[in-house]
């Protein structure tokens, strides 16, 4: 039998790697309540903030879209970025470190396994909430929409990579930078609010994470009359920073990985547990 | 380096770094592998003997990628494990004791089934290994059980099988019957024995502190203590050193400060005392059966009480406690020396 | 045996809460710590903040700011401690393998549970604190301390305290039979509960059947009652024919309530979780 190729390796890897996620949802499925209802009862309470503020109605679109596009970034956060010290806490992380395997390849069986149930919460958020809170949407443009969409997962998920790859190194830190990263973003990506409320330049500060375009995006072409007023940059501008972001973070969370397992192995780290 | 051996350690050391309590300030060294040389051809069965604490799991860390040494060099395959140990993981696999890893929610085959896909088995060649190996480590029963369900021993044997499914070249088992029942521990050193017993290109390092199991198992075994390669032989060969001498077993009555009580017997080269059961059970390896009278009339002497007296063959936990002066299975208890190296 | 219990329950509170903080505050330095412990509340403040700034007339200075801004601090508490309590269930038995020796010890669980949970409850009274000051100096909102009625502040806040800690037993109790993505269990309830306690904007904006349900909650009384304490009114009509002592009673008697109902469904949860062997269940996927 000749010896895989390592492409084989990668991809099989990735497969097996999303089966636990994608299986695991299926045999527990209470997350089906916490990770659908829960999300549309908090999203709805942005909503009710902008009509008890008399906004326009469009607002609650964006606090719609915004909900929706919390359950990337939670998944991200949660099931990424820190997911490799619970592998350390129960000693998966030092298998797959033996493996002839890319820790890229692991991360993308998790991102590709998790986006299952993150993309069931998205949508019954986003369905739910544009029928119940009877939301106007009127799509400029299908393709750019599906572009923008795609483009900010793949940039999201490099950055997941690029985070994990920082928690390679860290004990209980990366659970609680997962956590200190929560309300900050929901903050200055405007998940709740167009991002333009905080200035234009904090704004550029804030379009290095993908949600901020990738947010701002979306809101134009599904509302553009509101958007025209609120909007950050063109969404031709935002479409290519996202494929640049993307490039970019994929980069750089392979040459991490690389350099973050070869510390934590100088370091004795890999395989410290209970920190 | 030769590729007719599977690994080779050049003058291998790691070192920790640990802070010191505030009060005290600073850093403190602590070194757990300590200019380390050993070399192993490819179809041995190599065990590393030592006690809690020897360096026993940092050289197999070392050796399969996870640590990076601070000196020296090691090569696994012929491959240098901290200049490229992408390759180093092609022809290995790993098997530790006591091991928790693998998803609760997944069976034994699904669990068993992913960790192949980290290698690139195909499909058909990952399922009929599963039921080999599981069927050979008596789990096959249990391949539809989800993991979380299993007994410490189920867990491990699942664990051992997966350290087999990748048909490695070389495999590290790491204290792999730690804390598993007489039964299942026999059941897995058979399964060991046998599969490098078939296979001549397949090599093991194995890592214990039961004695017996590297008698019964391994071709060559390692003694190693606070970071040091003591001896490096075959179990039988090491044996031999002592055979100058004899070995007798005590155990008697409880008895304060054996130390002061033998260390300056003539004929004494070394021996061990550990408590058990509220006995203190004496090693001793003598020079010849003349030494054994003035330890008898020490014991009276003390208050104490014969209970037996075994003359035994040496095993390799005497050779140990004549290189090192205490038990394996001892924490930091004291040894009894007789002055200067042994008579 | 009174008293044996007693000892056990006091035993079992303090090493809990001994336990928290060092879980809590190990992994970081102090500075860190402290960035961690600040940014996120003012991060959480900001989001309502810019949300006013873009639509409402008069931004901050709207009338319903001072509310919505007390609100949103005192429900950080509602957060952290129903996480702090609910997650100590997940995270001793799956990430420390610590849950069935919790068992297998004579302790009081509802003792340690409430325990694991001081900690979070002090680390949550910074953040309010920082966010209060936070909204008095930065964003001007009014709160002289000569006007504030500390009696009713303390008595409210304490019978809240309480039944947010008894509202994450029950959810621990929930989290002993479900599997380990019921870790943000108390995170996604306090979401949702913000929908409809008032946290952020009068409940009388809510649909009807939701008044409803915001008014059988404890937590809608126990945010009028700190804001009446803190700004001399609470926020909308609903509850403004409430007296004080009213307010204060309705807190007295749902957290007693409460402490009844979670208490129970724990110990349902736990001999459902003995039954089917769960108490040292591993999850993680």
């Amino acid at each position: 039998m000749s010896s895989p190729t390592r492409w084989e390796i990668f991809w099989r890897t990735v497969m097996g790697r999303a089966y636990p996620r994608v299986v695991g949802m299926q045999r527990e499925r209470s997350w089906l309540f916490f990770d659908t209802v829960l999300p549309l009862l908090q999203v709805s309470a942005f909503v009710f903030i902008y009509r008890a503020i008399q906004a326009p109605p469009e607002f609650t679109g964006f606090v719609v879209l915004g909900g929706a596009m919390t359950a990337y970034w939670l998944n991200v956060l949660w099931s990424m970025a820190s997911q490799f010290y619970w592998e350390k806490e129960t000693g998966n992380l030092e298998l797959y470190i033996i493996a002839p395997t890319s820790l890229m390849a692991i991360l993308l069986g998790m991102a590709i396994g998790g986006m299952v149930a993150t993309t069931v919460r998205a949508l019954a958020v986003i369905t739910l909430g544009l029928l119940i809170f009877r939301v106007e949407v009127s799509i400029v443009n299908v393709p750019q929409l599906l572009g923008v969409f795609l483009l900010t997962l793949l940039a999201l998920y490099g950055l997941g990579m690029l985070f994990s790859s920082l928690f390679l190194l860290y004990g209980r830190q990366a659970q609680h930078l997962s956590n200190l990263l929560q309300e900050p973003v929901f903050l200055v990506s405007g998940f709740y609010f167009p991002v333009r409320a905080l200035g234009f330049i904090a704004a550029l500060g804030a379009s290095v994470i993908p949600i901020t375009l990738g947010l701002d995006a979306m809101r134009q072409l599904l509302f553009p009359t509101m958007m025209a007023q609120f909007r950050f940059v063109d969404v031709r501008i935002e479409l290519g920073a996202l494929a640049v972001l993307s490039i970019g973070f994929l980069w750089l969370a392979k040459r991490a990985l690389s350099y973050m397992e070869d510390l934590s192995r100088r370091e004795g780290r890999l395989t410290i547990r209970g920190q | 380096m030769s590729t007719e051996l599977a690994m080779k350690t050049e003058q291998l050391s790691r070192v920790y770094k640990a802070k010191k309590r505030k009060a005290r300030g600073g850093e403190r060294e602590i070194i757990a592998l300590d200019r380390v040389d050993l070399e192993i051809p490819t179809g041995e069965l190599f065990g590393l003997l030592g006690p809690n604490g020897a360096g026993k799991t940092t050289l197999i860390k070392i050796l399969t990628t996870l640590l990076a040494p601070t000196g020296g060099r090691a090569w696994v395959a012929g491959v240098d494990v901290a200049q490229n140990p992408r390759e180093v993981r092609r022809h290995i696999n790993m098997v530790s004791g006591g091991e928790s890893s693998g998803y609760g929610l997944l069976t034994v085959e699904e669990n068993l089934w992913m960790f192949t896909q980290f290698y690139g088995i195909d499909g058909e060649t990952a399922r009929r290994r599963i039921r080999e190996l599981l069927e050979i480590v008596g789990l096959a029963d249990r391949a539809k059980t989800k993991i979380f369900h299993l007994s410490t021993g189920m867990r491990q044997k699942m664990n051992f099988v997966r350290g087999f499914l990748t048909n490695p070249e070389i495999l590290f088992l790491d204290e792999p019957t730690l804390g598993l029942d007489v039964q299942t521990s026999h059941t897995l050193r058979g399964f060991i024995k046998d599969w490098v017993g078939k296979r001549a290109d397949k090599t093991v390092l194995l890592t214990t502190h039961y004695m017996y199991e590297a008698e019964e198992l391994c071709d060559r075994v390692a003694i190693i203590h606070d970071g040091h390669i003591l001896a490096c032989d075959t179990p039988g060969n090491l044996k031999k050193h002592l055979q100058r001498g004899v070995v007798f077993r005590l155990r008697v009555t409880a008895i304060a400060n054996p130390e002061r009580l033998f260390q300056h017997l003539r004929g004494v080269q070394r021996f061990s005392h550990v408590e058990v059961n509220g006995y203190t059970e004496l090693d001793f390896i003598l020079e010849d059966e003349n030494a054994l009278p003035p330890i008898l009339t020490a014991i009276q002497d003390s208050h104490g009480e014969l209970i037996s007296l075994e003359k035994r063959d040496p095993t390799l936990e005497d050779v140990f406690i004549s290189m090192v002066g205490r038990g394996l299975g001892e924490g930091g208890g004291s040894a009894g020396t007789t002055e200067g190296a042994p008579r | 045996m009174t008293r044996q219990r007693a000892v056990e329950s006091t035993r079992s509170l303090k090493m809990a809460a001994w336990l928290g903080w060092q879980i809590e505050s190990n992994w970081a330095t102090p500075f860190l710590f402290a960035i961690y412990s600040i940014a996120k509340p003012i991060a959480g403040a900001l989001i309502l903040v810019l949300m006013y700034m873009v639509i409402a007339q008069g931004g901050v200075q709207h009338p319903l700011f001072p509310q919505i801004f007390v609100g949103n601090a005192f429900y950080i508490y509602v957060a952290m401690v129903l996480m702090g309590v609910s997650q100590a269930v997940i995270e001793d038995r799956e990430h420390y393998g610590m849950l069935k020796y919790m068992y297998v010890a004579p302790l009081n669980i509802y003792a340690y549970l409430l325990g694991r949970g001081v900690t979070q409850a002090i680390m949550a009274t910074v953040a309010v604190l920082i966010m209060l000051l936070f909204g008095i100096i930065v964003l001007g909102i009014p709160m002289p301390p000569a006007t504030i009625d500390w009696g009713m502040l303390f008595a409210a806040w304490l019978f809240g305290l309480a039944s947010l800690a008894f509202q994450g037993i029950f959810l621990g109790g929930i989290s002993l039979i479900t599997a380990r993505h019921s870790f943000y269990i108390g995170d996604a309830v306090a979401g949702a509960l913000y929908l409809l306690c008032g946290a952020v904007f009068p409940i009388d904006v809510l649909p009807k059947p939701l008044q409803l349900l915001g008014q059988a909650l404890p937590l809608t009384y126990w945010l009028e009652a700190l804001r009446r304490a803190l700004l001399g009114d609470g926020a909308g009509q609903l509850l403004s024919s409430l007296s004080d002592r009213a307010l204060l009673l309705i807190l007295a008697g749902s957290m007693v309530l409460l402490a009844v109902l979670s208490i129970g469904f724990y110990r349902w949860a736990e001999n459902r979780a003995r039954e089917k062997g769960l108490i040292d269940m591993q999850t993680m996927y």
